[in-house]
């Protein structure tokens, strides 16, 4: 397959990163891993003039101590990275489970934390080849003006199919953005925007640059589950995160559940943190937080897979998970 | 539409060799490697980053180099199947290939054999989870890969694998 004979900059600095971001506009794509981008430029769904790879930029790498006892990661900590931490094993476990499913081996040697989180969101409709879409007329989201998810619909169901998100989410997690203007700070929940057209709360001038994690959610146990075609390598076509805080008595003192890969964009389960606190295991309880998960996941036919089928998983997965971290503490 | 791009300058170190070669910058490192510096032991599978077929080491780490712009992996070190075996001598796990036949078309083989190599490398007395884990990347449409397994098992016999 070929790529589109775009320019590549390289620049070493987020300012200078940022400068080209902000002349180039909507010409300019952000390159890193190149595991989601690459094979999405292959496809033609976006033809820039520039490939900003923003890999040189040193401080953008690595997990270190932050104020207050946070951990900031940077963006482009490789996925491999994650997956081989033992601070991140000891302290924030639900992230190692999510990143160790995360594609395969070689794609988390070059995949970094940053472009999981910005992962184009992907359809059945979307993620085909250009003979292939331009046979069908195209759909809402690229050349087209129908969805064939929801024809009719003016919204985009594209799935957000990252694995690091829910685990991130179930973290309480902050995203660091920088843009023209300086630094900003939002909670992941608030970086999704639960739109498979317009996924992430990002400019076309700002590069993510970190991600922290809180001291007061480091210990919590968690364990992330999902289902793919392929063990081996594949996108989540339904995954479940979830932490727990128990005490010595059993009694759930804080919970969160996430699910990811069923709505356009990974999506924390309300009621889960309101049900649990206080609580002491009872497959009941259980049962009527997985209810609650598959509530909140709205799966659509945006992959091979059927939406009852992903429906019951989420069901599934997020009664063992809570089975699990509830009984086993960390898996 | 895109502009007009020329190629640039890039300096690497491909199988221990500094080189400087001139590319277009989106070119494909498998690509280069094949076509510019007819190192076409490299194959190219799928060609979207899912198969291993084109796996080659940037820096000491596997990775897919269909997935590549070129211009990524200047100043970086590359090694591709042709680095592997000392001159005429094979490396254990290529030996271990031919006698286990864990070659069919061939196709993946490279991509098997830098997995391969590359796990024991890091890790010299594998578990059986961890050789499994090791080649996940790799995929083969020939051998239900218990050959490409008992290969690397034997590979790695004179140090024994972990129960």
């Amino acid at each position: 397959m070929t790529m589109p004979a775009s320019r590549v900059a390289r620049p070493s600095t987020i300012e200078e990163a940022v400068r080209l971001l902000a002349d180039n506009g909507p010409e300019a794509v952000i390159i890193a891993g190149g595991t989601d981008v690459v094979p999405n430029l292959q496809m033609k769904l976006f033809a820039p003039r520039v490939l900003v790879d923003i890999k040189p930029i040193r401080v953008l790498q690595g997990i270190t101590i932050a104020a207050a006892g946070a951990l900031r990661l940077g963006a482009l900590t490789t996925l491999t990275e994650i997956v081989g931490s033992p601070l991140l094993q000891a302290s924030y476990p639900v992230l190692v489970s999510a990143a160790a499913t995360i594609a395969g081996p070689l794609q988390r040697n070059m995949g970094t934390l940053g472009g999981n989180l910005c992962l184009e969101t992907r359809c059945l409709w979307y993620n085909q080849s250009h003979f292939w879409r331009k046979a069908l007329g195209g759909c809402l989201k690229k050349d087209g003006d129908v969805c064939h998810v929801a024809p009719g619909g003016k919204r985009c169901w594209a799935a957000w199919s990252g694995d690091s998100a829910p685990a991130l989410l179930t973290l309480d997690a902050e995203v660091e953005i920088t843009g023209p203007r300086g630094r900003r700070r939002l909670p992941l929940a608030q970086f999704y925007l639960n739109d498979g057209m317009n996924r992430i709360a990002l400019g076309r001038d700002e590069l993510v640059t970190s991600v922290y994690l809180p001291a007061r959610t480091a210990g919590r146990r968690g364990i992330y589950h999902k289902l793919r075609i392929r063990d081996s390598i594949d996108y989540p076509l339904a995954g479940v995160a979830v932490t727990l805080e128990v005490d010595r008595s059993g009694v759930c003192r804080e919970a969160r559940v996430a699910i990811t890969a069923v709505n356009p964009a990974p999506l924390l389960v309300k009621e889960a943190s309101e049900w649990l606190v206080g609580q002491r295991y009872s497959a009941e309880l259980v049962d009527r937080v997985a209810h609650a998960a598959i509530r909140t996941g709205k799966p659509l036919t945006t992959s091979a897979s059927t939406p009852v089928y992903r429906r019951e998983m989420v069901r599934l997965f997020a009664r063992r998970a809570l089975e699990e971290a509830w009984k086993n503490g960390n898996a | 539409m895109p502009d007009r791009v020329n190629k640039a300058e890039i300096t690497c170190t491909v199988n221990g060799e500094t080189l400087s070669l001139k590319a277009y910058p989106m070119a494909r490192l498998l690509d280069v490697l094949r076509q510019e510096l007819r190192l076409t032991g490299t194959k190219e599978g799928c060609g979207e980053g899912e198969c291993g077929a084109c796996s080659v080491w940037i820096d000491g780490e596997i990775a897919n180099s269909c997935l590549v712009p070129v211009l990524q992996v200047a100043g970086s070190e590359i090694k591709t199947i042709e680095g592997i075996a000392t001159g005429e001598q094979l490396h254990a796990v290529q030996e271990a290939f031919i006698s286990c036949g864990g070659a069919q078309c061939g196709i993946c083989t490279p991509g098997m054999v830098m997995a391969a190599v590359n796990l024991l490398e890091r890790t010299p007395h594998p578990s059986e989870t961890e050789i499994r884990m090791g080649l996940a990347g790799n995929l083969c449409r020939c051998t239900g890969y218990m050959k490409i397994f008992e290969a690397v098992v034997r590979a790695c016999q004179a140090t024994g694998v972990k129960a």
